[in-house]
């Protein structure tokens, strides 16, 4: 088996995996459904709607870690040089794209019930949409650089910059006046919560963790193939 | 006393249904990338 064989083999795997990992996930997803709406109380003063929290959350965290993991790997992609660090960045960064998509529609849709508006341009909501536009422009950059070793390293300091954001979003609640509820799990003293509300987030937190990595194995595997094609395709096999 | 909590579950279905049809979309997109390699 010749080397691009076997690694277009490899990278098959890895795409297939990631996609049942992804289906793992949905099934995990069915049950945090049913756990928020059927097993876990309803909020006395926000009623049904504070039940968007188990979303939310949980799709917040999953996009500050791949936003995180984008600037890590970007760190180490320019340390390094290794083209599988960039591939990562890249496939984190189109995850978290998705999961702020999520995190950026559940959160107005609370907010119109409990604060009686859609927006607010405070400091939380308003960095949290500046980091999605930012990593927009980050698959924007991508698409745009063809040369493969300028692109990773456009794009890597693209990527550090965008986690430079993450800690400031973390803790804009505290430093600014927000109408933005403030941590009740991630803080220095105990959780907040009562313990059935606690272990459905705790469980929906798993959950879109799990979706996370198949979504970005996935991702992985099919820039994989996509930079095996580019490699065939090259007259001198370079 | 003891008051009723409001109530808002249009919101709350809105959400869910969002959030599975971003997530659902995502994974089909990919599959289909998949598909076409």
């Amino acid at each position: 088996m010749t080397g691009i064989a076997a690694s277009s083999d490899i990278a098959g795997r890895t795409v297939r995996r990631g996609l049942r990992l992804s289906a793992l996930g949905f099934v995990g997803l069915a049950a945090v459904y049913v756990l928020a709406l059927r097993y876990t109380p309803i909020e006395a003063r926000q009623g049904l709607a504070q039940k968007i929290f188990y979303l939310h959350v949980p799709a917040a965290w999953s996009a500050l870690l791949a936003f995180s993991l984008v600037g890590l790997a970007s760190v180490l992609y320019l340390w390094l040089k290794d083209i599988r660090l960039d591939r990562f960045a890249a496939a984190s960064a189109e995850v978290g794209v998705a999961f702020s998509a999520i995190m950026l529609t559940t959160g107005p849709i609370w907010a119109k019930p409990i604060w009686g508006t859609w927006w607010t341009w405070d400091a939380r909501l308003t960095l949290t949409l500046f980091l999605f536009f930012l990593f927009i422009g980050y698959l924007a950059l991508r698409a745009a650089v063809q040369d493969p070793a300028e692109r990773a390293r456009f794009s890597a300091v693209v990527g550090i910059l965008g986690m430079l954001l993450v800690p400031f979003i973390h803790l804009s609640v505290y430093l600014f006046r927000t109408l933005h509820p403030q941590p009740i799990v991630l803080k220095p003293s105990a959780p907040s919560l009562p313990p059935e509300m606690l272990r459905t987030l705790l469980v929906s937190t798993i959950v879109f963790t799990v979706l996370y990595v198949g979504f970005v194995t996935t991702r992985y595997g099919l820039a994989l193939v996509a930079d095996l094609r580019e490699a065939e395709e090259l007259p001198d096999g370079h | 006393m003891v008051t009723e909590p409001p109530s808002n579950g249009e919101y709350l279905i809105a959400a869910y249904v969002v959030t599975t049809v971003l997530l659902v979309g995502y994974w089909v997109r990919l599959w289909r990338m998949a598909k076409k390699r």
